[in-house]
């Protein structure tokens, strides 16, 4: 039985899965420069690694499993397509093949943040900034000419992890169950980064990011919280890459340029304010309806402009981005000072442990507070 | 052999040119400048504009390079990077103002090109390198006679400037000190305004000899930037004569190191020459990050004197007692 969906409806399922994705990326990007302060200029290097990885490894092993013969690379679409007929019947490597790609990215992209972290650990910010950008953008050149990882130019189909919902209802119902899918992801990255902002460790790296020495001489570890918020945040980058690698069913290395995956997620946190994930939400659903708008209107306005309307948006979201740091430098929804417990409850809290033991007062006193 | 050597000193002169405006802007205002790779792309559309089509030679696009590749480094300061220092922007924001403004010319360019292409019918992307209309001079092409000439006198006339006239002086003192320099009757600001129009205006001049050799394409600004930004941390960020000897020392090894894997290797290798600037800059980064000019030498010659004659001395002594 194959399902047909309005065009309206698969339009703004499409237009929130483009949301969630660059949720992700961005989310990515604000815990990493919002809340840590590392400016990092090649967020498209760490969301090309999950790319990457999707592109090349899920295809293989399914081909080394279903014993199909051929180069993965050079027969790409009939091996693929091969593998796709496969995964329209058995429903369990279907979804074997999602969860295995998904985490694989995410493993090589914490690998990736760790090699880096090195010398994020130990350079000054505008040094570290274009060392990034020097990774992301000699990355995307060499694995543009690599053939072997993710065929070079010619880029590499990935197989669908939804393929039994195209072989049972149809294409349409697979998009709609593939925003759904990427959408409860990000939602949950945005629990986990809210979560995380709200936790003790939130507010050391705030304390790192606002001045480290301090931070330092309170016994906060700075060079190790850098490591770990890079390696933590180079995985979530990569799911990004990787969910939109399985979205798309196609991967090539020219896409993962710093315009879309380094510059959108950075003027997205600039417009949205840094250190405020909500801020995010809505910068992110600001910058992903106003391109789905100017796609909209591109019709229209192909025949009076004589040249491509995508250059419009650079420099619209160029522009924006300056205007924004100019006139608004904290973004739209500026960084809240955190939340704290309640005084009442604070005070009862600490009655109760009074009443308990009058020694354990002291001791006590910091875990409280820092529960909030 | 030669025809490599030459090649490679050609590059090496393009990267110096454009080294030096990185380094100079940098150690002005203090921001790494990202719009930088870019503006070359400019000049390289100006030398596209003069050969194709007014069908002139491309080497007189050079002045009219300088003076857009100028402009446009102006506005980025006086208009942006200014204006959001006096609001009291953070370094980070100053950086990615300037990435936003690369990505604002990347576009303006793009547009440029499709108009060019749609209304001349010439292609704008991926165009073949111009070196079938250069001249040639005893034997060599014009563009390796250009480059070195130019690099000579940009060399020279920067080292008079900064040595023999009162501009210069306060623009030393204005490197060191700048709130000292201000006390003292420097004028800071303009200081500042004529390093950016400098650095502008010497991207744009080397990018009209990029067409001869590279292929002509807006992105081309891209993969600039890596070894730009390598050669001036090579020769060390924090001075012009550094970027001069990175830009040489980058562009070189860049061209031969390449050349020299290749021939081992084969010649797929030619095309991830980025590889070499980014494992130098990586290199740099992680050993020395002040740059070749920023290593106190004295020091490390006298340590490893030091280390030399205590090994010596240890050997000695070893031998006595054999």
């Amino acid at each position: 039985m194959m399902v047909s969906l309005p065009p309206l409806l698969l339009f703004i399922m499409d237009t929130i899965t483009m949301i969630a994705i660059y949720l992700i990326a961005t989310l990515s990007l604000n815990i990493e420069y919002g809340y840590t302060g590392i400016a990092d200029f090649g967020k498209s290097a760490g969301v090309a690694v999950g790319a990457f990885v999707v592109g090349a490894i899920p295809g293989r092993i399914l081909m080394m499993l279903l014993a199909i013969k051929g180069d993965y690379i050079l027969d790409n679409t009939p091996i693929v397509s091969a593998i796709n007929s496969v995964l329209g019947r058995d429903t369990l490597l279907a979804i074997g093949t999602l969860v295995l790609g998904l985490a694989l990215a995410v493993a090589f992209g914490a690998l990736f943040g760790y090699v880096v972290s090195y010398p994020v650990a130990r350079l000054k910010g505008e040094y570290f900034a274009i060392f990034m950008l020097a990774i992301s953008e000699a990355m995307r050149y060499i694995f543009n000419y690599y053939t072997p990882v993710v065929g070079g130019p010619y880029g590499v189909m990935v197989p669908d992890p939804l393929r039994f919902i195209t072989a049972k209802y149809g294409g349409q119902l697979r998009l709609i169950i593939t925003s759904i899918v990427i959408t409860f992801i990000s939602i949950g990255i945005f629990y986990y980064a809210e979560r995380l902002a709200r936790s003790p460790l939130g507010r050391t790296l705030r304390a790192i990011r606002d001045c480290d020495v301090a931070a330092e001489v309170l016994g906060k570890d700075v060079v190790s919280y850098r490591m770990k918020i890079t390696v933590i945040s180079s995985a979530m980058a990569a799911l990004a890459g990787a969910l939109y690698a399985f979205y798309t069913l196609y991967v090539a290395a020219i896409a993962y340029d710093r315009v879309t995956w380094t510059f959108w997620p950075w003027t997205i946190l600039i417009l949205g304010g840094m250190a405020n994930n909500v801020g995010m939400v809505v910068g992110t659903v600001l910058f992903v309806v106003v391109t789905r708008l100017i796609i909209i209107f591109k019709r229209s306005l192909e025949p009076i402009l004589p040249f491509d309307v995508v250059w419009l948006e650079y420099i619209l979201f160029g522009l924006m981005l300056i205007i924004v740091l100019m006139f608004r430098p904290e973004g739209l929804l500026p960084e809240k000072p955190t939340k704290t417990i309640e005084f009442e409850k604070f005070e009862k809290a600490r009655a109760a442990r009074v009443a308990e033991g009058p020694e354990e007062e002291e001791a006590s006193g910091g875990k409280t507070e820092g529960g909030g | 052999m030669w025809i490599l050597i030459r090649d490679a000193i050609t590059y090496a002169s393009m990267l110096i040119l454009l080294s030096t405006g990185l380094t100079l802007t940098y150690i002005t205002t203090k921001v790494p400048n990202f719009a930088h790779g870019e503006i070359a792309v400019i000049g390289l559309f100006v030398a596209f504009t003069f050969l194709k089509i007014f069908g002139l030679n491309p080497y007189l696009a050079m002045p009219v390079a300088f003076v857009l590749g100028a402009l446009v480094a102006l506005v980025l300061y006086k208009l942006i990077l200014r204006p959001l220092m006096k609001r009291g922007a953070t370094l980070d924001h100053l950086m990615i103002a300037t990435l936003g403004y690369d990505i604002l010319i990347f576009a303006m360019l793009n547009i440029y090109a499709d108009f060019l292409t749609e209304t001349y019918k010439v292609k704008t992307r991926g165009f073949m390198p111009f070196r079938a209309y250069d001249f040639t001079f005893l034997g060599q092409p014009g563009v390796f006679i250009v480059a070195v000439a130019a690099v000579a006198i940009l060399m020279v006339s920067l080292h008079l400037l900064l040595t023999r006239t009162r501009f210069g002086i306060a623009m030393r003192a204005t490197i060191e000190n700048p709130h000292l320099a201000n006390v003292c009757g420097v004028n800071v600001e303009l200081v500042y305004t004529v390093s950016w129009i400098l650095a502008g205006g010497l991207a744009s001049m080397a990018g009209v000899l990029l067409p001869f050799y590279f292929r002509g394409s807006p992105c081309l600004g891209f993969y600039l930037i890596v070894p730009v930004f390598t050669a001036s941390i090579v020769g060390g960020f924090y001075s012009i004569y550094g970027a001069m000897l990175g830009g040489a020392i980058a562009g070189l090894s860049e061209y031969l190191i390449t050349y020299a894997v290749a021939s081992v290797v084969g010649s797929w290798f030619l095309s991830y020459r980025i590889a070499i600037p980014l494992i130098m800059l990586a290199l740099t980064l992680l050993l020395a990050p002040e740059g070749l000019t920023g290593v106190n030498w004295r020091k490390v010659l006298r340590t490893l004197k030091l280390r030399l004659s205590g090994l010596w001395a240890q050997l000695g002594t070893l031998g006595m007692r054999r």
